[in-house]
């Protein structure tokens, strides 16, 4: 197993998780660091501090996914952000080699990586977290830096011509998120087939300020979902309005 | 039985014989009149009562006589004569004959008690009225089954804690029944003592109120569960023609009927479970269908699989919305059948995300995993039958198929350990000696109900007696009987030093333990010709009561592994063969390590998946069930997520909270399951608090945060 003593450190593993890619059973594997520093983070520690978190043998993970092989679909790999790792490509084949499917999360900041990954058939799904309006105030909002949307745009835009499964999402902040910023995500992003709201948690936030903050009910989010879809479908049947706003 | 005397001086009266004193003694008898003292019904009781003979009794009341006017009471109860004469029998050494005529009653203390605070023995009991009542009879019943019907080793060894016997105040009643709408849908609801008679229903509203009534009849008639099979596919011949809104209309009114049954008997739900199958099983497909009017349509079962499909959704579309202020539905429990041939089924893909929606969203549904081509009929909190021979011979008339249990006796493993010196050869033997015990147990059961069933139609037990079909309605050759286990883990960790979980070779030990009750169950069902199977008890209470009585009895063993919160007296044993609640194990192993046991488990045994707050996507547990279908023995899963209600704004949230996050209110009221269905938190008892506390909730497997997960123990081995 000596071959794999220079990848990525792995900085948390879940064996299974029945959250991480809806439909599936996947093992996830957190990847250090991050260049956003979103106050809502809830990967606080290995977004901040990766060094005080313990690094999972690769083998051992390895090892306990071959225990569950009946049970497990595939692997998710999250962060922080993975695609700040240069070696990733070469990561991701140690489980590709393993015929497991694999899902990346990212916050689409480094479409030069997510174009690689896709080239090279590396990912069966891509998890785009959006996290604003593409404008560059709300997103520095709400990332806590300075974001280069150009890059965001480009990924988005790789992934959504890409054949792998896509799933889009954005974590519904109170008081920083309205439900017409909601609105204009949707209108953003289409032409996608799902915008998927997340619930926001006030545990562990990296702004400590927001662990005063109360979730959206979920009657709410419920709601704003529900007109959400009807916003990316009302679109599909109106293509000429869709292209208009795609030109803004 | 009972003669209240009071002694009232205001009226004078000579004793024969004893013109000192001017004491005048009268009886108020159990009649409710007022009657002269007269010692010659002290003498009367005891030779009816016992088996004295008629001068000792003379003797005996003579000498209760004397003391009564020595003494300087002013006021005297029956009650405490017949303890004085008890006492004179004590005194005389004639232990028999005072067993024969001790009286059974409560305290006054007791009843105030009872009449003013919940009962928490039974979280299914809310507290009025009615609730007392049925607390109230079943104290005298219980103490009735002690001293009346059971042996007194028999009894020690209940009162002890070396076991349990379930349900003793409903000795005079079996235990739980299982059946088909078929019986009703042909013969109509025809009670005994009934006040009137119907015809078969013709109309599917009709045929539910059938149902629910006759639910109530059975309800008063067993102690426990009352499950229905393929309830979908039974109501299916009377759902033809109808609209969706109809169908949903119909699934409503079933289930609100039976969760608002509390207004029945002790103020009790009726503890109800309905078996729904997507496909017609196999052994339904050529069984001509009963419709309206209880006439056989000319089709057969398989002909009305859409109807049947219809309904299963419609009912899991009412789970799903759960009741008037969004909470989960208490009861009807419903009990999804996974079989191969759901699978060949069309649309299963669909059902099973349905219904696995329902279990992220509100938990009611049961995954019944039915591999290979065992059929089951399942009922009470996870209590099944396999389905025969003679079964699929009954099915084809399929109101013949009526089962029951007729008792459940619980053993106290960790006790066992206790006293076994971590030897196995000892601890194997008493483990036999144990079940024997409660096959003697099961055994004086047995004569009584029989006795009950003798006297026939003008018996107490008429309705079970009732014959339409050429068999009494309570098929006695085709009844269980059951044993259950209670603190396996706490057994094997006393035993080995470890927990069950902890290493191949105790998950090992803790398998043989089952495997070896199964086979002792298995040669005493032989030599008794009755039917002994083992059942995971669901244990409400007893995994309280055993706990208590071993801190109590056994120092210091019992507190090495007893769990729960011993400050508070929140102590419990783990129930059954699960592994421990507390324990972060991934959901996975806690499927496949139970599930280990599952097979040996005849009358079913079921896993919980702790949910809490989190609503995992259905897919995932659709494709979570499918696994466990595929890659375990395990027999039944069920998801318990939590609830908060509130009182003030009515609305319901997910997750115990200790505010309403809609208004603020701290009038809020927990919901979750705590063994096999749910209530309400503050209605358990200190054993399930305790419980409650350490139940592992799988938030690492359903929170996607890292630093939300707590990464579990590692050591947890992969043993088989």
């Amino acid at each position: 197993m000596a071959r794999h003593e220079n990848s990525i450190p792995i900085k948390g593993f879940l064996e299974t998780s029945f959250l991480d890619w809806p439909g599936k059973i996947a093992s996830v594997i957190f990847l250090p660091s991050c260049n956003f520093r979103c106050p809502f983070c809830q990967n606080v520690t290995l977004v901040l501090n990766p060094q005080c978190l313990k690094t999972w043998p690769l083998p051992e993970a390895l090892q306990r996914m071959k225990e569950l092989k009946d049970w497990i679909d595939g692997v998710c790999i999250t962060g922080g952000e993975p695609t700040l790792q240069a070696t990733l490509p070469d990561f991701i084949r140690i489980f590709k080699k393993r015929n497991l499917l694999v899902k990346l999360d990212t916050n689409g900041s480094n479409p030069h990586m997510i174009e690689t990954l896709l080239k090279e058939n590396l990912v069966d799904a891509i998890a785009m977290d959006v996290k604003a309006p593409l404008e560059e105030i709300s997103y520095a909002r709400l990332t806590g830096v300075p974001v280069d949307l150009k890059a965001i745009k480009k990924s988005i835009d790789l992934i959504r011509k890409s054949p792998v499964e896509k799933i889009f999402r954005i974590t519904v902040v109170p008081e920083m998120l309205t439900e017409e910023d909601i609105y204009r995500v949707a209108e953003d992003l289409y032409p996608i087939d799902k915008l998927l709201l997340q619930q926001f948690s006030p545990e562990n936030t990296l702004d400590p300020q927001l662990k005063q903050e109360t979730p959206w009910p979920q009657e709410k989010i419920e709601e704003v979902q529900r007109q959400v879809d009807q916003i990316l479908t009302d679109r599909k049947t109106k293509p000429k309005d869709g292209l208009q706003k795609n030109k803004r | 039985m009972a003669h209240l005397q009071e002694i009232k001086p205001e009226k004078p009266y000579t004793l024969s014989g004893s013109e000192t004193t001017d004491i005048a003694l009268f009886v108020r008898t159990s009649s409710e009149d007022v009657s002269s003292w007269n010692r010659q019904k002290i003498v009367d009781a005891l030779v009816r009562e016992t088996y004295i003979d008629g001068d000792t009794a003379e003797k005996v009341s003579a000498e209760v006589e004397e003391m009564i006017l020595n003494s300087k009471t002013k006021v005297i109860t029956a009650p405490l004569i017949r303890e004085l004469v008890n006492a004179k029998l004590i005194e005389k050494g004639l232990e028999q004959t005072r067993m024969m005529h001790t009286r059974i009653g409560l305290p006054i203390y007791d009843v105030d008690q009872l009449i003013l605070h919940p009962n928490k023995e039974n979280a299914n009991v809310p507290h009025g009225p009615e609730a007392t009542n049925l607390t109230l009879a079943e104290g005298i019943k219980k103490e009735y089954a002690l001293l009346s019907v059971f042996s007194q080793d028999i009894a020690d060894a209940h009162l002890r804690g070396d076991l349990h016997l379930h349900d003793l105040g409903f000795i005079d009643r079996p235990y739980c029944s299982g059946q088909s709408l078929e019986y009703i849908k042909k013969f109509g609801l025809n009670l005994p003592n009934s006040l009137s008679n119907a015809k078969p229903a013709k109309h599917p509203e009709v045929l539910l109120a059938h149902m629910v009534k006759f639910a109530a009849a059975l309800q008063s008639n067993f102690a426990g569960a009352i499950g229905w099979d393929a309830v979908n596919l039974f109501f299916a011949p009377y759902l033809v023609g109808m609209s969706d809104r109809e169908i949903e209309q119909l699934a409503q009114m079933l289930i609100f009927e039976f969760s608002q049954q509390a207004v029945a008997r002790g103020g009790q739900a009726i503890f109800s479970d309905i078996n729904i199958y997507w496909e017609v099983p196999k052994h339904f497909e050529d069984v001509p269908a009963i419709g309206p009017g209880g006439d056989f349509t000319g089709k057969t079962y398989a002909e009305y699989l859409s109807e049947a499909q219809r309904f299963a959704g419609a009912l899991f579309n009412v789970y799903k919305g759960g009741d008037g202020t969004g909470r989960p539905f208490f009861f009807p429990k419903p009990l999804v059948h996974i079989t191969e041939k759901f699978f060949q089924t069309e649309g299963h893909n669909n059902f099973l995300n349905h219904i696995c929606d329902v279990a992220s969203e509100k938990g009611n549904t049961y995954f019944v995993l039915d591999r290979g081509s065992t059929a089951k009929i399942s009922e009470c909190c996870r209590l099944s039958f396999k389905l025969e021979a003679q079964d699929f011979a009954d099915a084809r008339e399929p109101w013949r198929m009526r089962y029951c249990a007729l008792q459940n006796v619980t053993l106290n493993l960790p006790r066992l350990g206790y006293r076994s010196n971590q030897d196995d050869t000892v601890l194997f033997s008493r483990i036999s000696d144990a079940m024997a015990l409660a096959v003697k147990a099961h055994e004086q059961k047995k004569v009584f109900i029989e006795k009950l069933l003798s006297i026939g139609e003008k018996g107490p037990l008429a309705l079970l007696t009732m014959n339409k079909d050429g068999n009494p309605y309570l098929k006695m050759n085709r009844a269980s009987f059951l044993i259950g286990m209670l603190g396996l883990n706490e057994l094997v960790q006393f035993h080995t030093g470890n927990e069950l979980y902890a290493s191949k070779d105790t998950l090992k030990f803790a398998l043989k333990v089952i495997a070896h009750m199964h086979l002792v169950a298995k040669k005493l069902s032989e030599k008794h010709h009755m039917k002994f199977v083992l059942e995971q008890t669901p244990a409400e209470s007893t995994a309280y009561r055993f706990a208590k009585l071993d801190l109590e009895h056994f120092y210091p063993e019992a507190h090495r592994v007893v769990k729960g919160n011993l400050e508070r007296n929140e102590v419990y044993y783990t129930n059954s063969t699960y592994l421990p609640v507390s324990i972060p194990i991934n959901p996975i192993e806690r499927v496949r390590k139970e599930g280990l046991f599952h097979p040996l488990i005849e009358a079913g045994a079921l896993t919980h998946i702790w949910l809490g707050e989190k609503r995992p996507a259905k897919e995932s547990l659709a494709n979570f069930v499918l696994k466990t279908f595929r890659h375990t023995t395990n027999d039944q899963i069920a998801f318990s997520p939590e609830f908060t209600n509130c009182n003030d704004c009515g609305k319901t949230e997910r997750g115990l909270k200790d505010r309403c996050s809609y208004c603020g209110s701290q009038k809020v009221e927990g919901i979750t399951r705590i063994t096999g269905y749910f209530t309400k938190i503050s209605s358990w008892n200190k054993g399930k608090i305790g419980e409650l506390h350490d139940r592992y909730r799988n938030q690492e497997y359903f929170s996607e945060a890292l630093d939300q997960k707590v990464i579990p123990v590692r050591k947890v081995s992969n043993a088989e």
